[in-house]
């Protein structure tokens, strides 16, 4: 195969949806420097904080990215997402176990009911939407069977990693002293950024990931290709229920309690993440580093009404729906015009 | 009869199995509670009391949302908005009755606005909303499923931006009328639910526009080329269903006799489209099945029924929902249908049965 230069690599059309989600992440980031540059928009701690604040959306990202290139849908992630966190919760604070042992219990919870669904979505040929709403149905009920309360969490373990940070430095006159304002990342921010590029390495580098997009293009072309379409599938949903289960873990860390009602709707702030940062819900179409891009941008407009301090924060999701309403017209158009091109 | 009724057909229909597990989930009720299915008259509301009553009742809001959905589902798309506009409903309504809210904070026995204004705005914004999904979905060329994902997104946030994020709460009783009162000894959701049941049966099988939804969700451009504005019946498909998530908004606010912009409708859209698919409908478009969508809404009641039963809390009846509709589901799929078809087949040839 003939080696691309970089530049015409990065300038291939398919990646314009990933660059359109930078463009507008920089213009609107770009617009709140100007607005609130003096209350301290610019700053690194501001930039910081839009991962730490948005990390457990960001690490089901991640899968939620994988299930929608291979043309499926996975509702059940927020309720998912809740049940480990009231496993972490019930666990420590009333069964009085490790947290390690909670957090097992919950992967193979997670892992196991994403394998599940896979299954019934290739061999009984129930639609994704509805195998993964009654899976949202389930999980969401056992975390109500479990405590209707919220349960905090408190256990040394827990405490220490949720503490835990990495302050960062610069270097002045020959020492290193911390940033002013100070910004830290913590595990949750470090777990979002491995598990990006993991997704990332996944979808481009392994023979698993060119299956995700062959099967995501044409179903029945991958499956008279010989490529293993059942195996593929059952694998995506169970890895998407692993980072389920991740995200659970890293909410559980940044608000110490598990909730039964926790996360309700989450799945969609998790799809419209996605969306927007270029993944066509059709299938096919999707790269990491534009579901990065979607959940920074995506997060984004809260931190600019908190810096505005008057507007409601329902102007929040308005601003959200909008910002869809946006991002699809340009995927639309990006599609016709790649569409008469070809033609 | 259009269709050839014999024992395989039968087997393999999905409204057939419907009916089956709501029959059983009766069964299993009627045998836990043996005055299940005893009805009483009520003469100081006028109403007829019994668990089956009630659960057409409570069943109205789905049901009647589920009519429209029927037809997005039959188009090949999901509409993820209407439980977001049953909020809008709710939320308009409240505002044109509590204009005031602002100087009078105790609710009375009046409404600020005309009566014909709260009732009809609320449908007619809903309307719109739908209208602006069918645009994006027939002009824009947008999947149903993002195009509704918007206002899903947005739809709450209106409904708490019209209220300034406030809850209001009314005692007029014209508008309780909605949700509370009572006709022909029925409450009045379900002669509501009877009324939009029979009028979308009515408009889809007695007018050729049941067989345009139908043609239009299997192929859209054949259906085109033959002649069927594809655009305008998915325009009226959306309207109709934005219309209908409105009536089910202004019956659940009346209901509580307050607009709840956090909880008014959620999930709706999920047990809407679940109604649907249990209902027989299948989720690449096509054929659809009014009857099987009223027998899918009720099913979904009549499972929350049973739980609550079961002294069980009412968050969890989720869990045990999910499992009844797993069940269902795994019943209805394809290879289990054409099994059991093939076994039923099978044991008509044994027994030289009459062939079809």
């Amino acid at each position: 195969m003939k080696k691309q230069s970089v530049f015409s690599r990065l300038t291939n059309p398919k990646y314009i949806m990933v660059y359109a989600t930078i463009g507008i992440f920089l213009i609107i980031y770009a617009f709140g420097a100007f607005l609130y540059g003096d209350k301290g928009f610019m700053t690194v701690r501001t930039f910081v904080n839009l991962f730490i604040d948005n990390a457990y959306f960001g690490i089901s990202a991640v899968g939620m990215t994988m299930v929608l290139i291979t043309g499926g849908i996975d509702l059940s992630v927020g309720a998912v997402a809740s049940l480990t966190g009231m496993f972490i919760a019930y666990g420590t604070s009333v069964l009085n176990l490790h947290p390690l042992t909670c957090i097992f219990a919950a992967l193979v919870m997670g892992v196991s009911l994403g394998l599940l669904m896979g299954w019934v979505i290739h061999y009984l040929k129930v639609p994704a939407f509805i195998t993964t709403l009654t899976g949202m149905f389930f999980a969401r009920g056992v975390c109500s069977l479990i405590s209707r309360e919220s349960i905090d969490i408190k256990h040394e373990f827990i405490d220490s990693l949720a503490s835990w940070k990495i302050y960062l430095m610069k270097y002045v006159d020959g020492n290193w002293v911390r940033i002013k304002p100070i910004a830290f990342i913590n595990f949750n921010v470090i777990l979002f950024v491995i598990m990006i590029i993991i997704g990332t390495f996944i979808l481009q580098k392994t023979r698993f990931g060119r299956n995700i997009y062959a099967i995501g293009g044409n179903e029945q072309s991958a499956s008279l290709m010989g490529l293993p379409v059942g195996r593929t599938k059952i694998l995506v949903y169970g890895f998407n229920g692993l980072c389920s289960v991740l995200a659970g873990i890293s909410y559980a860390l940044y608000v110490k309690s598990g909730w039964n009602l926790s996360l309700q709707g989450g799945e969609l702030e998790v799809i419209t993440c996605a969306v927007i940062g270029g993944t066509l819900l059709t299938g096919g179409v999707g790269y990491m580093i534009g579901t990065l891009f979607g959940v920074l941008l995506k997060s984004v407009i809260p931190a600019l009404i908190t810096f505005n301090g008057n507007l409601l924060s329902w102007w929040g999701k308005i601003a959200t729906g909008l910002l869809l309403l946006l991002f699809i017209c340009i995927q639309r158009f990006v599609v016709t015009s790649s569409k008469l091109k070809k033609a | 009869m259009r269709k050839n009724l014999n024992l395989s057909s039968i087997m393999q229909s999905k409204v057939t199995w419907a009916v089956i597990a709501e029959m059983l989930i009766l069964l299993v009720c009627f045998a836990i509670r043996p005055d299940f299915f005893s009805i009483s008259y009520q003469p100081s509301t006028g109403m007829l009391y019994g668990s089956l009553i009630d659960i057409v009742n409570r069943s109205a809001e789905i049901t009647i949302i589920s009519m429209g959905m029927t037809l997005v589902i039959a188009l090949g798309g999901t509409d993820l908005s209407v439980g977001a506009l049953v909020a809008v409903a709710g939320a308009i309504a409240l505002k044109f009755l509590r204009w005031d809210v602002l100087e009078y904070t105790t609710p009375g026995d009046y409404s600020v606005c005309p009566y014909i204004l709260v009732l009809t705005v609320p449908l007619i914004i809903c309307a719109l909303m739908g209208l602006f999904n069918g645009f994006l979905v027939a002009k824009g060329g947008i999947q149903p499923i993002i195009a509704t994902l918007i206002l899903m997104v947005c739809g709450r946030g209106v409904a708490q931006i019209l209220t300034d994020g406030k809850q209001f709460t009314t005692g007029y009783s014209p508008f309780r009328v909605i949700g509370q009162g009572s006709f022909l000894y029925l409450p009045m959701p379900i002669i509501i639910t009877i009324v939009v049941v029979v009028a979308v049966a009515l408009f889809t099988r007695k007018t050729a526009f049941g067989a345009f939804v139908e043609s239009v969700g299997v192929n859209p451009s054949a259906s085109r080329l033959s002649g069927i504005k594809a655009d305008q019946v998915i325009l009226i498909v959306f309207l109709l269903t934005g219309l209908l998530s409105g009536i089910a908004g202004l019956i659940y606010s009346s209901r509580i006799m307050s607009n709840d912009s956090n909880n008014a409708g959620l999930n709706f859209e999920m047990d809407a489209i679940l109604a649907v698919v249990i209902g027989g409908t299948n989720m690449s478009g096509g054929k659809f099945s009014i009857i099987g969508t009223l027998v899918g809404s009720l099913i979904i009641r009549t499972i929350v029924t049973f739980v609550y039963y079961f002294g069980i809390v009412a968050e969890a009846t989720m869990a045990f929902k999910a499992l009844i509709i797993a069940v269902v589901i795994v019943l209805q799929s394809a290879p289990v249908r054409e099994y059991f078809a093939k076994r039923a087949a099978k044991r008509v040839k044994v027994s030289g049965g009459v062939q079809a």
